[in-house]
């Protein structure tokens, strides 16, 4: 008798990962707070006349970028309805779309700052965003760190080095002691520390901070998040016109049924020099994230098979133009 | 290299699979992964944990090591849980240390700044590892803690046993396991394995750790027993948890891959972990069988006169 051969599987056993369609960029065509707005049309549409002739370059780079110079770009627009709100959705959106189209510029996808931080309706069935991406923070360790114990927390902080030890007041007889510097711990000659707030408490309700919150925003855009393995937050079309409560918007609104995908390979931000500190954040929270291994290896597959070479760390996947 | 700690899960019975699932929920949106065939095994998701230290060397020289370790949490037949964790070290390209986000673009590596030979480093990490070294164990006794921290757990074992670890080191080469007890709770581990390193490896590690630690768990409770010097009732009172909770969970290879089952059998050849585990499981049924026959021969007894 021949040995038979027996395979066997448990669908509970195996782990599914969804994967997303992909541009070759995103380009976030501004990202203004409430205040903004408030000032009216005619700060937005000085936004978008900056912004124009590097939409333009982008796409022109990435075409000769590609082979065949079919190049996927799409773009996006994020409001902030997190920190404050302003408005209704049914105002303020045709006003932006306006001011935009007024410099040629056309808006693909449309989202909501506070879905970055948690997000339910019938589809997702509450999806915390902010949380999955808290649960994969791997903290940068200060040399020395062997193990033995569980990593340094600030609750709520996050850094890229070792702090400058307290300073406790000196005490009648005690010894003072003195300062110590903070140190970064890949430092390049000298330290460029850099400790973040990713959240505070007030009672019972969490706060996440900008940052935090725009690091969220970058990963959803490099396509880089799943929850319990598939995608969080799809985009979605908005039949009827605009809501007249920001709760009613979906987190993602494609605006153009043919746009190129919403998640890209690359992203680029084109901002005004006041989010540089901001962004500086940003990528000291994003160089601690662990990224899920299983949707690294689909996006690095799928980009080879493209032509299109990726940075292998996701950092320098993200690009930024200051005007 | 890798080390993993098993131990009784802190709960009065068997835990059912939904709750296992939240047991090893540690991070949000990931799902744990429960197989049921041929025993209940529940895999928590994995979590890394950034180092950057002293990598054990048996020459005491000093090597050091930048990157994230690999940990995870395993509960099977509701009852064994498990913290396990493992790097792979491999040469660092750059001498000097990198932006954190280049070591965690290679989850489970950690990267050897300088020189150092691989086995002077197997030789460190499975004997005497200095203190301030890469420590595996900490970071595993950490996840398992985790696990047993949970408030779904009611925290009345029905027996203390301690928990044991495992210290593994598997290089590639000509197949060859070596498995040493050192003392009670310390157990290690050298296996070479043709090909490059997989997960599967450490698969097999923690097979191997769960059934050590029953066959541990299963001595210590014969020999509380006291079988021949207590009165059989007693001892077969002494024996109950075992027969309650131990003796259905033994399913030796049962998740490893096959191309891995090899190393299992041969050590089903030599110790003979099947053996001992089955020549102990007899001893147990005897003592109760024994104390049955005696029981209904007392009755048999009172009933004749």
């Amino acid at each position: 008798m021949t040995p038979v051969h027996a395979t066997f599987g448990e669908v509970a056993a195996e782990r599914r990962v969804a994967s997303v369609p992909l541009s070759h960029v995103s380009v976030e065509l501004g990202h203004l707070y409430m205040e903004d707005f408030e000032a009216g049309p005619a700060r937005l549409r000085e936004q978008f006349r900056r912004v124009a002739p590097w939409l333009a370059t982008v796409r022109s780079l990435w075409r000769e970028r590609v082979p065949g110079g079919r190049a996927r770009v799409s773009t996006c627009f994020l409001v902030d309805d997190y920190f404050s709100r302003f408005s209704t959705p049914a105002e303020l959106v045709p006003m932006i779309l306006e001011a935009a189209a007024e410099h040629d510029l056309t808006i693909d996808y449309l989202a909501r700052e506070s879905a970055c931080a948690q997000f339910e309706d019938a589809q997702s069935n509450g999806v915390e965003l902010a949380r999955l991406v808290e649960d994969r923070l791997v903290d940068d360790p200060p040399p020395d760190t062997d193990g033995s114990r569980p990593p340094v927390k600030e609750t709520g902080w996050l850094c890229n080095g070792s702090r400058s030890p307290r300073t406790a007041p000196v005490q009648a007889m005690g010894k003072a002691r003195p300062w110590e510097p903070p140190v970064q711990n890949a430092k390049r000659g000298h330290s460029i520390f850099v400790d973040v707030e990713l959240w505070d408490e007030k009672g019972p309700r969490r706060t996440w901070s900008c940052p935090f919150l725009a690091a969220v925003w970058q990963l959803l855009r490099l396509g880089l998040l799943r929850s319990d393995g598939r995608v969080p937050l799809p985009p979605v079309a908005l039949d009827g016109g605009w809501p007249r409560d920001w709760d009613d918007l979906p987190a993602v609104v494609r605006l153009d049924p043919q746009a190129a995908p919403f998640s890209a390979y690359t992203t680029l931000s084109v901002l005004s020099p006041r989010f540089l500190p901001v962004e500086l954040a940003v990528r000291t929270i994003l160089s601690q994230v662990a990224v899920d291994d299983e949707v690294l290896r689909q996006i690095a597959g799928r980009s080879e098979g493209e032509g299109v070479r990726l940075e292998e760390e996701l950092v320098d996947r993200i690009s930024y133009v200051f005007v | 290299m890798g080390e993993v700690h098993t131990g009784l899960l802190q709960n009065s019975g068997e835990i059912s699979e939904s709750t296992c699932r939240q047991v090893l929920g540690i991070t949000a949106g990931e799902t744990v992964r429960v197989s049921r065939r041929p025993i209940v095994h529940a895999l928590s998701p994995e979590r890394l944990t950034g180092v950057d230290c002293a990598l054990p060397a048996a020459s005491r020289s000093r090597v050091r090591g930048v990157g994230t370790v690999v940990s995870r949490c395993t509960v099977t037949g509701g009852r064994v849980a498990q913290g396990s964790s493992y790097v792979r070290v491999v040469r660092s390209e750059a001498d000097r240390r990198l932006a954190w986000s280049h070591y965690l673009a290679r989850p489970g590596v950690v990267e050897v700044l300088g020189k150092a030979k691989a086995a002077d480093l197997a030789e460190g990490f499975t004997g005497d590892p200095a203190p301030g070294c890469l420590d595996l164990g900490a970071v595993s006794g950490r996840f398992l803690d985790l696990v047993q921290a949970s408030p779904l757990l009611d925290r009345r074992a029905p027996f203390k046993i301690p928990r044991t670890s495992l210290r593994w080191v598997a290089e590639t080469g000509e197949p060859s396991i070596r498995f040493t007890l050192h003392t009670e709770q310390e157990r290690t581990l050298r296996l070479t394995h043709p090909g490059p390193f997989t997960p599967a490896v450490v698969d097999l590690c923690e097979d191997l750790a769960t059934h050590d630690w029953l066959l541990t768990s299963l001595l210590v409770i014969v020999e509380r027993a006291r079988i021949g010097t207590t009165p059989g009732a007693q001892a077969v009172a002494r024996l109950a948890p075992a027969i309650d909770h131990l003796l259905h969970l033994w399913m030796p290879a049962a998740r490893v891959e096959e191309w891995l089952t090899p190393f299992w059998d041969s050590l089903e050849r030599r110790p003979g972990f099947t053996r001992q585990w089955r020549s102990l499981v007899d001893r147990v049924r005897d003592q109760v069988a024994m104390n049955t026959l005696a029981l209904l021969s007392a009755s048999a007894e009172t009933g004749r006169r």
